[in-house]
């Protein structure tokens, strides 16, 4: 099980790599656009399925890094590569700060907050915030990344900038389901109550999951910034934090659910382009189907593995 | 003072249709823990469903009659929809994790949205006007219309006959049974189904008629605009504590007034953050809403 689980990720890498060689303009940049969302759904999936908390608006978060990025460089002059720590760092102060007043609310209250505090983003950057965010048509023409002097402005050289980020993603994310810090928000998940009872500080985890996820994100709108060279409130706006609800859910919550997830319900869309009447009325029936058909997702999620001493008695104490 | 009167005015009338929508919402909250996301879409399609009964079914000539039948026969249609929704989307989830069941009301509003883009097109229509007539009053400088006053009683009588309904009727019993413990509620004999079927029912019917009032107050009608209602309305069902009926009517007259109030004083470009960030603040100040939530939690 393990070799499989090593062979199919180091498939699903080369296969990345190459993709771009058979791919013409317009699917590379569906490609980047493929590896950003992932990045952005998984980092829902650390709120939302490790930490079972109903967060419908990350697409706040994702909006605060591509914005952070897009004001740093348009109107500070920063170079795109200084302003990424900051498009972490901001995301993630803010995803402590909306979490903190509102994370002990209950399932569905928090999904209402967090869709009002997405809603509340957008409005603040259609109406042009400290006149920084150049209002409802965003800001255009940003810088293209430079590093070492070389200007990496080709989509390509974004495309692996993106999935740079993803490694980073998936890293992050297989430390989190390894360590104590994930394994608590398991458990907070499947019982916050009984969590709480056994000494984990719930609030700190979600907190602290909500910072992560935010994060994350942060980054993701980065690189989102830098392949448009331009961001705009709609990109952010609570339809696009549905979509990265339904991801998680339709995948199942583990890594290469949402990764299918996003296959499904952002690269299936591109493909069915042409039928652009019908596209969305097939793609609702499709979400509903899904769910009757895979309850609990695509790819649901089996959490961790079960330590030898338990599986094998006989060599432990036996 | 001239204009907080006239704001008071605006601010209950889009506060009934608010109520009378977040009642679909709470009701259906209530039985089955489920936000039902596609019922904006459902208040949407009454208005269309409206105008083409108008159009097609009494030739465009407006009357009592004509008033009438469009109300009857768009709340036939959409509580059909309605439980057609329910039976197709989320009977089979019942026993599913609830966020499955939310997904796939997120799908159902997809395809209801882009239902009525594919019959009636995506160009906004005008609902007619000449329905009710265009009488208006003037009292000491606040105009109140026709459709207003209509608007207002018709909503509180429709709210007064479903708490009654609710409290005082057997099948009411039967609906806050199921709403307490399905289980238990199904030991002693109720059809939890068919209670879930009356609850589609009512809340699709209350839905249909604030889809026609947004028609015929606000004349403009898109086929994507049950998402802002919907959301506005299911704000004013948590506002007052989701599942608890006297909460939603709350809620709703409370959101439309504070709607009103912002877009005469403030400034509108700012109406749905400051909507939010009051939503934001009620809860942060009581986590289950102004009346509390009638929605049993077990441990």
């Amino acid at each position: 099980m393990r070799i499989l689980n090593r062979f199919g990720y180091g498939g699903f890498f080369l296969l990345i790599l190459l993709l771009p060689a058979l791919l013409d303009a317009r699917w590379l940049t569906v490609g980047t656009t493929f590896l950003i969302f992932s990045v952005v759904a998984l980092s829902e999936d650390i709120v939302l399925g490790k930490a079972g908390m109903f967060n419908m608006g990350h697409a706040l978060f994702f909006g605060l890094g591509a914005y952070t990025t897009a004001v740093l460089n348009s109107s500070f002059g920063w170079p795109i590569l200084a302003t990424l720590p900051l498009a972490v760092l901001i995301p993630a102060l803010g995803g402590v700060l909306i979490a903190g007043p509102i994370v002990h609310l209950r399932g569905d209250y928090l999904l209402v907050t967090t869709i009002g505090f997405n809603i509340v983003f957008v409005q603040a950057l259609q109406n042009d915030i400290f006149g920084v965010t150049g209002g409802p048509n965003g800001i255009f023409a940003l810088d293209s990344l430079r590093l070492f002097g070389k200007n990496l402005d080709s989509p390509m050289a974004i495309y692996y900038a993106a999935f740079l980020v993803l490694l980073l993603t998936l890293w992050v994310m297989r430390n989190l389901e390894t360590s104590k810090t994930g394994r608590a928000l398991h458990y907070l998940r499947e019982d916050h109550i009984a969590a709480e009872a056994i000494g984990i500080n719930t609030r700190i985890h979600k907190i602290f999951a909500f910072a992560l996820g935010a994060g994350l994100a942060g980054l993701a709108g980065s690189i989102y910034a830098v392949q448009y060279a331009a961001v705009s409130p709609e990109a952010f706006n609570f339809m696009q934090s549905v979509l990265f609800f339904a991801i998680v859910i339709v995948g199942g919550s583990s890594v290469p659910g949402v990764l299918i997830g996003v296959v499904v319900m952002f690269v299936l869309p591109e493909v069915f382009r042409d039928f652009a009447t019908w596209r969305y009325f097939i793609f609702g029936f499709a979400m509903i189907l899904a769910m009757i058909l895979r309850p609990r997702g695509i790819w649901p999620a089996t959490f961790g593995r079960l330590p030898k001493y338990l599986l094998g008695g006989e060599r432990h104490g036996g | 003072m001239d204009t907080f009167l006239q704001q008071l005015v605006n601010g209950l009338t889009i506060g009934s249709i608010f109520a009378l929508v977040a009642l679909g919402y709470t009701m259906v909250y209530g039985v089955m823990r489920l936000i039902n996301f596609a019922h904006g879409d459902l208040v949407a399609a009454a208005a269309f469903v409206g105008l083409t009964v108008y159009t097609q079914v009494m030739g465009g000539v407006a009357s009592l009659t004509a008033v009438l039948v469009i109300f009857g026969l768009t709340v036939l249609v959409i509580s059909l929809v309605g439980v057609i929704l329910e039976q197709v989307a989320y009977r089979p989830l019942r026993q599913a994790p609830r966020l499955s069941a939310v997904v796939s009301a997120l799908g159902a509003s997809l395809v209801i949205q882009n239902g009525i883009m594919l019959i009636w097109g995506p160009r906004m229509l005008i609902f007619p006007g000449e329905l009710i007539p265009a009488v208006t009053w003037n009292l000491g400088g606040v105009v109140i219309s026709l459709i207003q006053v209509l608007i207002l009683v018709i909503s509180c009588a429709l709210m007064v006959g479903l708490y009654l309904f609710v409290d005082k009727t057997r099948l009411g019993a039967a609906i806050r049974a199921s709403s307490i413990d399905q289980d238990a509620a199904r030991l002693m004999g109720i059809n939890v189904n068919r209670i879930i079927m009356v609850i589609f029912i009512i809340g699709s019917s209350l839905g249909a008629i604030g889809g026609l009032f947004i028609g015929l107050y606000y004349r403009g009608i898109t086929f994507n605009m049950g998402w802002q209602y919907g959301l506005y309305a299911f704000v004013a069902a948590i506002i007052g504590g989701i599942g608890n009926i006297p909460g939603a009517m709350l809620g709703g007259m409370l959101l439309g007034l504070f709607n009103a109030f912002i877009a005469g004083y403030v400034s509108s470009t700012w109406a749905d953050a400051f909507t939010f960030i009051m939503l934001i603040a009620i809860l942060i100040v009581r986590p289950t809403g102004i009346l509390g939530e009638r929605v049993a939690e077990k441990v």
